[in-house]
């Protein structure tokens, strides 16, 4: 399992990168290996509010659905549109599918660091 | 999860790095590091290994366990044969299922019912409840047995490499045996729960589960998970116990007949008494009865049922989620996921399966009975309502060795037809019926051992006057007999009629000849229907009883459709109470030869079915029909039956180089006059009865089953036609004869000198007809025909009696009957072999080859010649305008 020293995650198993005051958003490693092969993904729209840990969308693997739940409070700015037709490089690359970018951003859930994440992931398995 | 139970397999799931889960209290592998699409699709083009050792194996044993089963199973326990499996649910008392279960007959000691693993204590707990009443016992054999579905297109092929090359089953679903393999005992089954049409569950001692596991993935087989196995079997549309029976969201139990498998599983046989739950089974089975027939009135026993549903908006559907019609709502998906196939290009026979894939979002759902395909409808997706249809099914399994995805296609209308001017139309087709006779006469070697070229005098004969005319004929008892004709202007055709039954008295060697049937298959119907008429002559005031049984040849070992059930025999055999299956059995063939007729094992089946009617003859014939032997066993026992050979492929051969069917013993002989036999497309019937004979009768029967039975206008042309062709076979058969079998022989050497796989008995040159038969390779006989086709040789691809059918070809029929009449000599036959080879084999293309060789052979042989005769033909060419 991977965990990039570089992100932030949420325990809901979303991984942040800040860049600038844009929150990019994407699901952890570990998050894809519980769902298994992903199959659809349910995407928001671009202008849409988020409210920190409240779900945006959800995305489906052949077994289970899975919300998908906002670490910050914003506004979307852009959203990986490519990811609707491909869902599959949610599995094949977590970290380099971002879902979406938030700006404007009023409120954060606490957030955890590698180390942690991947201690907090340990004790879930 | 230390509490949980593993299955003999547990470490190798472990070791391949299954992700295990709980799954009804057992250990059980979900999924494998690839994922489940992946095994899904490796399931769908290859083969996958599932460990299903985790269901429930129950004994049956005891001198009640039939009566026993009967009265705790739907199915009728009766109707299975040895070695055969069956499907059934275990009902409850109230109509609905306690589960769903799978009863397999592998030797006549003991049964073996296998039911789903979580249901396992609580069946045998419903069970045993029943059990005092008999004297039988039920074992529970779990853990002494594991069991490993193979299933996927390559499972028989692995399968039978393991086997050391012996048939695995005979080649229908639901088929046993019990096999060595590699020194190790396995129960076989043929049976799944994917929807592969090719696909095997095994049962196998527990200390050779690893070992058989182990084997079967260095072949090449891949581990799949309850994931991947669930995705297919929803594809397949097959029911889940706990989603599409047991009990609704609402709490209710799901009626047993809410399950579409339920019309095949469950038996109101008499035999089966009043076994439990059989009341309310028998009210569903009246209100499924009416809900197929659109009466909706009263749904009350079946309100919904288990159908297919396609999601067309973008989404993903899970059980359980409700659907609606407008506000009302109308049932649950009970199931579904998206499920991923392989796309396949272009269309019927020549699709071709890619490598490209694609997903659809699929389900099954618990709805209204009143649903109707196509309806559209909507289901509640958390939240959202998407649009959805009712599909007829997600996949077909019909076309082995793939099953083939059938996505959703609404029905299209059908277009107004565009009136405008024909003329170039009819110009085109004049254009190409040219093209096309040219081609098929003068570049393509024929080989179809179905067909032949007429003669050039039957073709005129055939297109003369009395071609458009009719002569309905019927014999009058007022006149003593005398065939009375109801139009004027017949007096010709009543001569050539004449003529022509007498031609053919002298080439059957009977009787008394019908010739007014216009095809092999309506002479099988016709005979068929007089012998159901004179059974039931004596009693006219209740409803016909059918003919049963009958034994025929098996379509698989090569028996002729049009004595089959599915063919000219359909309306006239009994359904057999006690099996509830058509009143059938088939000769048995022998073991080291399965296109020879087993005459020893034919003589017990007659002896324990007594058949009414015996029917020899086939359209896969390499062998002689053992007429003679099986006339003597009848006649020495006393066994009253009527024996029939259906000569429709070797019509032609009658006589010293095949068989004389009425001197070997056979009463009645139908056939086609255009396979073998020189003639125009008909049929004839003759038999062998004397006058002052009882079954006289049935031959007086079987003219009028002829005319007014089966033909009014019964195309005169063609009957001149035929008068020609008996004049050519009567005057030269002893020199065609012995030419079509010697050139089939050295043809079916050379073909096997050249490499090409020649099926059949080396001994006796492979064949004693004028068939050869060529294995191609499983599955690819299809593509080999096209192949030849586009090489200028037509030919017929054909399942071999190991084979599942039609689509799962791997072999090629072939006749010489046409290219010897054209003058094929042994060379020729030689020549050919040779090009065969190389297309088949390397590919090559032949075309201009073939077309040259078959140019060289325009003119045709075994007709009559000479100035006078060609100056009387050519008078009539000249007539027609020809």
């Amino acid at each position: 399992m991977n965990y990039p020293a570089e992100l932030k995650y949420s325990k809901s198993h979303e991984w942040v990168k800040m860049e600038g005051d844009v929150a990019v958003i994407g699901i952890t490693d570990f998050a894809q290996d519980a769902l298994g092969d992903v199959v659809f993904v349910n995407l928001p729209s671009v202008g849409d509010s988020v409210t920190a840990g409240a779900a945006f969308g959800d995305v489906e693997s052949v077994k289970a659905v899975s919300d998908l739940v906002s670490p910050v409070s914003g506004e979307i700015v852009e959203v990986n549109e490519a990811l609707a037709d491909a869902p599959e490089v949610f599995n094949s690359d977590p970290y380099g599918s971002w879902i979406i970018k938030v700006s404007g951003i009023t409120d954060t859930e606490e957030l955890l660091d590698a180390a942690a994440y991947e201690a907090f992931c340990a004790e879930e398995a | 999860m230390g509490e949980l139970k593993r299955t003999q397999l547990y470490d190798v799931h472990v070791n391949s790095g299954a992700t295990m889960v709980d799954f009804g209290g057992w250990e059980m592998p979900v999924q494998y590091p690839t994922g489940i699409v992946a095994e899904h699709l490796y399931t769908r083009h290859a083969c996958s290994l599932f460990d299903v050792s985790h269901m429930g194996r129950l004994l049956i044993e005891g001198p009640d366990r039939v009566a026993f089963l009967q009265h705790v199973l739907t199915s009728n326990v009766d109707a299975l044969d040895l070695n055969m499996a069956q499907y059934c649910i275990i009902p409850d008392e109230d109509g609905s299922a306690v589960d769903d279960a799978y009863l397999y007959c592998f030797n006549e000691d003991n049964l073996l019912l296998v039911v789903n693993a979580s249901n396992t204590d609580k069946d045998l707990v419903h069970l045993n409840k029943y059990l005092k009443d008999y004297n039988c016992t039920i074992t529970n054999i779990t853990a002494d047995y594991a069991s490993i579905a193979v299933q996927g297109p390559k499972s028989k092929d692995m399968l039978t490499q393991l086997a050391g090359g012996v048939a695995l089953t005979e080649p229908v679903k639901n088929a046993l045996n019990t096999l060595t393999m590699e020194g190790r005992e396995v129960l076989i089954a043929k049976t799944g729960y994917t929807g592969e049409p090719l696909g095997y569950e095994v049962f196998i001692k527990s200390c050779d589960a690893q070992w058989m596991w182990n084997r079967l993935i260095e072949l090449g087989a891949k581990p799949a998970g309850l994931g991947a196995r669930d995705t297919l079997r929803l594809e397949a549309g097959m029911p889940l116990y706990g989603h599409e029976m047991g009990v609704d969201p609402d709490g209710n139990n799901m009626p047993i007949f809410a399950v579409p498998l339920a019309r095949f599983a469950v038996s109101f046989a008499p035999q089966k008494g009043n076994y439990v739950g059989r009341e309310h089974l028998a009210v569903q089975y009246e209100a499924f009865k009416r809900i197929n027939n659109r009466d909706f009135s009263d749904l009350a026993a079946l309100p919904r049922r288990i159908m297919p549903i396609t999601l067309l908006d973008k989404g993903v559907m899970r059980g359980g989620m409700t659907i609606y019609k407008g506000d009302k709502q109308v049932g649950w998906t009970t199931s579904g996921t998206m499920v991923p196939y392989y796309v396949a290009e272009g269309e019927g026979l020549q699709s071709v399966i890619l490598d490209e894939t694609a997903k659809r979002s699929i389900g099954l759902c618990y709805i209204d009975s009143d649903t109707l395909k196509d309806d559209i409808v909507e289901v509640d997706v958390r939240g959202k309502r998407l649009k959805a249809v009712i599909p007829q099914m997600h996949m077909s399994v019909m076309a082995p060795p793939f099953a083939r995805p059938l996505l959703y296609r609404p029905t299209e209308e059908q277009k107004a037809v565009v009136v405008d001017d024909n003329t170039p139309k009819a110009i085109t087709l004049l254009t190409k019926a040219l093209e096309n006779h040219r081609w098929r006469q003068q570049r393509c070697v024929n080989l179809i051992p179905s067909e032949n070229t007429p003669s050039r005098a039957v073709q005129m004969l055939c297109a003369s006057d009395p071609a458009f005319r009719y002569a309905e004929h019927k014999k009058v008892k007022a006149f003593y007999d005398s065939d009375i004709f109801y139009y004027q202007g017949t007096k010709f055709i009543d001569e050539v009629e004449q003529k022509l039954v007498e031609q053919m008295r002298r080439y059957l060697g009977c009787r008394e000849v019908e010739t007014r049937v216009i095809s092999g298959q309506m002479s099988n119907a016709a005979t068929f229907s007089a012998l159901v008429d004179w059974k039931n002559r004596l009693d006219r005031k209740h409803d016909a009883k059918r003919l049963g049984y009958v034994l025929n040849n098996h379509i698989i070992k090569g028996g002729h459709l049009s004595a089959q059930p599915m063919g000219a025999l359909k309306d006239y055999i009994a359904v057999d109470p006690v099996t509830e299956r058509h009143a059938v059995v088939n000769f048995p063939v022998c073991a080291d030869n399965i296109y020879k007729i087993d005459v020893e094992e034919t003589k017990k089946v007659i002896e324990k079915y007594r058949p009414e009617l015996i029917i020899f003859g086939k359209s896969m014939v390499l062998h002689k029909e053992p007429v003679a032997a099986i006339r003597k066993f009848v006649d020495e026992q006393n066994i009253p039956t009527t024996i029939m050979y259906d000569m429709a492929h070797v019509l032609g051969l009658i006589g010293d180089s095949f068989q004389k069917p009425f001197e070997e013993g056979a009463e009645i002989v139908t056939g086609s006059t255009h396979k073998t036999f020189f003639g125009s497309q008909r049929g004839v019937i003759g038999v062998n009865y004397k006058k002052d004979e009882l079954k006289y009768g049935l031959w007086e029967t079987i003219e009028s089953r002829a005319f007014p039975g089966s033909v009014s206008n019964h195309h005169l042309g063609s009957q001149l036609g035929l008068l020609m062709a008996a004049y050519e076979m009567n005057q030269f058969k002893a020199e065609y004869q012995k030419a079509i079998v010697d050139s089939a022989k050295h043809f079916a050497k050379c073909l096997k000198a050249e490499g090409l796989n020649v099926a059949g008995d080396p001994v006796i040159d492979y064949t004693e007809t004028h068939q050869v038969i060529v294995s191609v390779g499983y599955g690819v006989g299809p593509e080999v025909a096209e192949r030849l086709e586009q090489n200028n040789i037509i030919v017929n691809y054909q399942a071999t009696p190991d084979e599942e059918g039609f689509t799962a070809s791997g072999a090629l029929r072939m006749g010489v009957s046409e290219m010897v009449r054209f003058g094929f000599t042994f060379d020729d036959f030689a020549k050919l072999a040779s090009l065969m080879a190389d297309c088949i084999l390397r590919n090559k293309d032949i075309s201009e080859d073939v077309a040259k060789l078959r140019s060289e052979h325009l003119e045709m042989q075994y007709c009559f010649k000479g100035e006078e005769f060609d100056a009387a033909l050519e008078g009539l060419v000249a007539e027609l305008g020809v």
